[in-house]
């Protein structure tokens, strides 16, 4: 009884991954995923896996179901209770333009309407100091109020309330004492301790929306895997990369809101350590969207300035949780290629998903997709995909490229295939970029794992554009490699709590001292509330920090234990560093604030590794599939084809070739190299010199 | 062509991408957090005869610009440009804005072939001239605002110049972000130079060169197919300044009379009033970005603004007034007459081209400067900031609330708790402008804001300018106009209304409340379907007394219903009286 169970809901499969960590003996399926009851394609996978629930001990579950229902909007009425004066907050947000030039903009609808956004007299000032009393009459009205126009969902939110939640917490029981407890309701200053009305605002509000629906989703999951012999406990990813008992997102599942894609981010970090690859990319290429997260020294950048729906011409809305820096463009295996109105080939952002998919599936696709373009090229395997489950139609494939983008050109089919992959790549590679370059890293000094379905096939295109010299595809197989990510995550909370404290006051010390303090002590009760003793916790400390005068603030790890006056000049040195990386400059004779206090408390999962490959007696001969001819670089050439399972441990190839993996296709380029390494991750390096 | 469409479609994916790395490299590494938190700044290449073949500017009123400094930079170092040179500028009439805009010109030289340029202008916090951060309402002469840098190098050949560095950061009150500010700029320019490289060692020089003229060629076509669905012929629009912040004795007059043919979109600033001696005169190359922002509202505001997409475009402006000062004409609150620029051409437009422009908007954005020392801490504090106010209603849409003027784009109003905490201030209420409302309509223009600063501290100086006031924001085809703009003072037990102040001392306990606008309606309210009316009732947006009055609505406010047949006839009769 000590198997781990990953289940990962994407956007078109659900993938089932288990594994004995005594033993490395692993299970994994892929099912479908089912948008309109995700908790039926859950199950469906679990039976498939044909698994005995009983061995298992814990099962870690990552959805997307919170993301989708803000998204679509479908979630619970909420009332908003805020202090005079704010209750537009919701809607006037930033008053930025983001589509600058478009004067018919508008902005993001808020998600509670004027009349159900009402004010309470109270306020704080922004010292704590409470300079009006909360009056219980006037919350005693506005409950009549959401009573009477069926309001599902309650949040307050006053101002200054991360300073001192008094008002809140009163607030919040009275409501509950006129609501019999029968409307759930949140606390802004519960879900997030940091400045800023209108964010945080928002972060309680959307926390309300979905809080009805996760409650019930979470139970009925837990209800049919316990019928089905399953004894272990339950835990849910959260955007932070860790993870949580069911009952803590059930409470807060905002917290959960980007738990998808960290998964893969979590397990590029675990093969990182396993393989000794410290800084990494980790490049997820899924079927609509590929995403990108830069690792330094195997530690994922997590920030709280998270937005959903955010793109070049929308602002989004602002979600202040913990998460995963991870960037996603819209360029998948499904992405469409397109002429636009002036004859310029585009590929993305539009993309066909899993239904109809491309015109190969031959389920009813009429638009050219990426993976049309590479089965015509013979790229990937024009007969079958999924190791054989999915069948491929090839001339369906070069009927809509021909037709929508090869005639337009008057070239070649194989040349307009060509082209549809390399702007695909193109649009891959940035993605990478707007995380390196853009950040201030250089990609060259980085490793790429990549996984995902189309991610092994964009990669060692991207690692030649962006003269990254190694690439690694997991030995877990790239497209279940996800929900293997989960069964690596550690039990992870974050508290932040935002305290301007300038580093040259005189109680600076005493100030930090005590807000650390105060915040691992909200952090070990979230642990004890989950029944784990806090000598199990390991804490780290953070703080956004800034020069005076500064908006912008950089994150500094910040020494555990009691703070001393010598401890400061510490701090001092890590922010300048930290700041010269992020921005390219410090002021060494500026005084230096800390704004945001965040604590981390971390409990070390028990590790299922990949165990060593025995090296075997097989050869390359035994491996190679097939010789397909294939069309790269203006050219047409025969390449071996090898089977991914079937390749000898240890061995070195050149390139070029193409090995087929069950959920995934590899080319390996003229200039690159293929190894297999004990574990039988493939790396592929460019030949230097070449 | 030597190259196939793919990879010139990737090369010249790669020249935008190199405008964008030079956008974030300068964002993230400028000293001035009017760089980094405003993004006051654009950043743009050209080609080797000074055509902007990418831009991108953080705010839109710095769309016109960059080109015009380019051009500049041709006309004077045509023979003398060499590798590794940096040309500064900033007089406003030449190529610029007001004189804290400064660009950079760094040509890009390709085996001593001129290839093309990359330009940079951004706001430095500090020129110089009469008022600390050197805009200031009260000037009435250039020479007040700060110092001109007339189209010099700041580098040589890669060495700094020193003597013109000195004159620089000797007449600046924050020589240290000056200088920082400066060398960010030029080192973001240099990263995007590096890209151009790159891909030239990639693809070849010729490769190059064919994508940046695909780009123009591209834009050009692309514009003339969107010019195919304007509407063609003469549109005329006037309006007035107002004189409170023009310092005239009377309003300012302007006009504009624009004329869309196959090919040409001209737009005809004649008959426009002189140049005033306040600073709100838009010099000519202001005026121009801010016809390229409505430009870019009707054709396409997701367009990739080069030459090529702005060459139909023509703008005509006559010297000496508002719209093409001459010197010593003062411009450093230029944003009033470039929102005019913009709003003219919009408002001339907006009855033809609905499905891309709205009514108008509040467009004075309230320009705000509060500072001091706080008691707290003995330390200087200033906001400076732009207020937001009401969008006008679109031909199927009501407006939207809350948002900065057009002058303005990604730019981010502050948190009420972040202000409490880092200045003596408490920011009483942040709400929509329901008590001036907004022009009512068929569809109503979104609301402005309420924003109410307490001060706390012993004393504050309050800079203060607000357009838009006697003229108020423009109704549509029978919308009506917003309230317009108002500043209010509560002190000493009474309520003022202030046009424009500069550095008046403020008490503790004394209040700023800023109205800003609702926008202006699109079509006769009596046409509102009821059940919006209905709504903004309920949501408290309108009061009762609004629904009958202008809307003709009966609402029975107990059951929250309308009251149909009472409607109907209501409106009946507002209709005949209103004929």
């Amino acid at each position: 009884m000590a198997w781990r169970i990953g289940v990962d809901i994407g956007g078109a499969f659900t993938d089932f991954y288990a594994i004995d960590p005594d033993t490395g003996e692993n299970i994994w399926v892929k099912g479908e995923t089912t948008p309109k009851d995700p908790s039926r394609g859950v199950i469906e996978t679990v039976k498939k896996s044909g698994m005995n629930l009983g061995k298992a001990e814990a099962l870690i579950h990552g959805q997307t179901i919170v993301i989708n229902s803000v998204v679509t909007r479908s979630g619970a009425k909420v009332g908003l209770i805020t202090t005079y004066g704010y209750r537009d907050s919701l809607e006037l947000q930033r008053a930025n333009r983001r589509d600058m030039y478009n004067f018919r903009y508008r902005k993001p609808e808020p998600f509670v309407p004027r009349y159900l956004r009402l004010e309470v007299n109270e306020r704080i000032k922004s010292d704590g100091e409470i300079l009006r009393d909360l009056n219980p009459e006037e919350l005693k009205k506005i409950v009549e109020k959401f009573k009477k126009e069926g309001v599902e969902s309650i949040c307050i939110s006053f101002l200054n309330s991360y300073v001192n939640p008094k008002h809140e917490i009163e607030a919040g029981r009275i409501v509950r004492e006129l609501t019999n407890n029968e409307i759930p309701v949140t606390l802004g200053h519960e879900i997030t301790r940091e400045w800023g009305e209108y964010e945080r605002t928002n972060t309680a509000v959307l926390n309300a929306f979905v809080k009805p629906k996760m409650y019930r989703y979470l139970t009925v999951l837990e209800e049919e895997i316990k019928k089905m012999g399953f004894r272990g406990s339950f835990f849910a990813m959260l955007s932070n990369g860790g993870m949580a008992p069911f009952d803590f997102v059930k409470e807060y599942p905002i917290y959960s809101i980007e738990s998808g894609p960290v998964a893969g981010v979590i397990g590029a970090i675990a093969l990182g350590e396993i393989i000794n690859e410290k800084n990494i990319i980790a490049l997820d290429g899924g079927s609509t969207t590929t995403k990108a997260s830069l690792v330094e020294n195997l530690t994922p950048k997590i920030h709280s300035e998270y937005y959903v729906g955010r793109d070049k011409f929308n602002p989004g809305y602002p979600v202040k949780v913990p998460v995963v820096d991870i960037e996603e463009v819209g360029n998948g295996g499904t992405s469409i290629a397109w002429i636009d109105e002036v004859g310029n080939l585009r590929v993305g952002p539009k993309a066909m998903g899993a239904d109809p998919g491309p015109a190969c599936y031959g389920k009813g696709g009429t638009e050219p997709t990426v993976t049309d373009a590479y089965v015509v090229n013979g790229l990937i395997n024009p007969n079958y995909l999924l190791g054989g489950e999915m069948k491929i139609y090839r001339d369906l494939a070069v009927k809509v490229i021909k037709e929508k983008i090869a005639e337009h050109y008057n070239i070649t089919v194989e040349e307009a295939a060509e082209g549809i992959i390399k702007l695909a790549n193109e649009n891959a590679a940035n993605a990478i970029r707007i995380i390196s370059v853009q950040k201030g890293y250089d990609p060259r000094d980085f490793t790429l794992i990549a996984h995902g379905g189309s991610g092994p096939m964009f990669a060692p295109f991207i690692a030649e554009d962006l003269e990254i010299r190694k690439i690694v595809i997991p030995t877990i197989h790239p497209g279940v490699f996800s929900a293997w990510g989960m069964l690596l995550s550690d039990i992870r909370h974050d508290v932040i709590s935002t305290n301007i404290v300038r580093l040259d006051w005189e109680d600076a010390v005493e100030k930090i001292n005590s807000t650390y303090d105060e915040l691992e002590k909200r952090l070990m009760e979230i642990y004890e509330n989950e029944g784990v003793k806090s000598e199990k916790v390991i804490v780290m400390r953070y703080a956004d920090m800034r020069y005076k005068g500064q908006e912008h603030t950089v994150k500094v790890p910040i020494p555990s234990g009691e703070i001393k006056e010598e401890s400061i000049e510490e701090i001092k040195r890590r922010f300048h560093e930290n700041h010269e990386r992020a921005y390219s400059f410090k002021l060494l004779d500026s005084p230096v604030e800390m704004v945001n206090f965040h604590v981390t408390g971390i409990v070390k999962a028990k590790r299922a590794n990949i165990k060593e490959k025995k090296s075997d007696s097989r050869s390359v001969e035994d491996a190679i599939k097939e010789e397909r001819k294939i069309f790269l670089n203006g050219e047409f050439m025969v390449l071996p084809v090898l089977d991914r399972d079937k390749l000898p441990i240890g061995i070195t190839m050149e390139g070029p070739m193409i090995v087929e993996d069950p959920t995934s296709t590899v080319l390996v380029l003229k200039s690159q190299k293929l190894k297999v390494d004990k574990y039988g991750n493939l790396i592929i390096v460019k030949e230097v010199g070449k | 062509m030597s190259v196939d469409p793919f990879t010139l479609e990737i090369i010249k994916n790669g020249l935008i991408v190199a405008n964008e790395e030079m956008f974030q490299a300068f964002a993230r590494t400028a000293k001035s957090p009017v760089i980094y938190e405003v993004l006051d700044f654009a950043v743009g290449m050209t080609d080797g005869q000074g055509n902007l073949i990418a831009q991108a500017p953080g705010v839109p009123a710095f769309s016109g610009v960059l080109d015009f400094a380019a051009k500049e930079v041709l006309e004077k170092w045509k023979d003398d440009l060499h590798p590794g040179d940096i040309i500064v500028s900033n007089v406003p009439y030449y190529s610029g804005t007001h004189l804290n805009d400064v660009t950079l010109a760094l040509p890009i030289f390709f085996k001593d072939e001129l290839i093309g340029m990359v330009l940079n202008k951004g706001h430095w916090s500090e020129v110089g001239g009469m008022a600390f951060g050197s805009w200031n309402p009260n000037a009435t002469e250039i020479y007040q605002e700060g110092v001109m840098y007339p189209c010099v190098k700041l580098y040589k050949e890669g060495k700094p110049n020193k003597d013109v560095i000195d004159i620089i950061l000797e007449n600046s009150r924050l020589p240290d972000y000056t200088y920082g500010d400066m060398e960010a700029q030029a080192a973001s320019m240099r990263v995007a130079a590096r890209r151009v490289f790159s891909l030239i060692e990639k693809y070849g020089l010729d490769s190059v060169l064919l994508a940046m003229e695909k780009l123009l060629e591209d834009g050009e076509k692309y514009a003339r197919l969107k010019l195919q669905e304007l509407p063609k012929g003469e549109f005329e629009a006037e309006d007035y300044i107002d004189s409170a912040i023009a310092q005239t004795e009377e309003p300012v007059y302007v006009r504009a009379k624009i004329k869309i043919t196959e090919d040409k979109f001209l737009v005809d600033f004649t008959g426009s009033g002189k140049q005033v001696m306040s600073p709100i005169n838009s010099p000519f190359p202001a005026t121009v970005s801010g016809v390229r922002e409505t430009y870019m509202a009707v054709t396409d505001p997701h367009a990739h603004p080069n030459a090529g997409f702005f060459k139909p475009l023509e703008v005509i402006a006559p010297p000496g007034t508002v719209f093409h000062p001459v010197k010593p004409a003062p411009t450093s609150t230029d944003w009033e007459a470039i929102a005019y620029a913009t709003d003219l051409v919009w408002k001339a437009l907006a009855p033809y081209v609905p499905e891309k422009l709205t009514a108008g908007h509040f467009v004075s954005i309230l320009a705000t400067i509060v500072g001091g020392v706080d008691d707290r801490t003995g330390e200087p504090f200033a906001i400076v900031e732009p207020q937001p106010g009401g969008w006008g209603a679109g031909y199927d849409m009501d407006g939207t609330s809350g948002l900065v003027a057009c002058g303005d784009g990604e730019t981010y109003i502050a948190s009420s708790e972040v202000y409490e905490k880092n200045f003596p201030i408490m920011v009483e209420r942040y709400m929509l402008n329901t008590e001036d409302g907004v022009g009512h309509g068929k569809f109503r223009g979104g609301f402005g804001v309420i924003r109410e600063y307490r001060i706390l501290n012993s004393t504050a100086l309050a800079t203060l300018q607000v357009g838009r006031h006697d003229f108020p924001p423009w109704g549509v085809d029978g919308g009506l106009p917003g309230p317009g703009n108002k500043i209010f003072l509560h002190r000493n037990g009474k309520v003022e209304e202030i046009r424009r102040i500069s550095a008046e001392v403020l008490k503790k306990g004394d209040l700023i409340s800023f109205h800003s606008s609702g926008g202006g309606g699109w079509g006769d309210p009596l046409e509102r379907d009821p059940k919006r009316v209905l709504e903004d009732f309920k949501n408290e947006l309108i009061t009762l007394e609004v629904a009958e009055n202008i809307y003709g609505v009966k609402i029975d406010p107990e059951k929250m219903e309308i009251d149909w047949d009472a409607t109907e006839k209501l409106r009946e009769r507002l209709k005949r009286e209103r004929k």
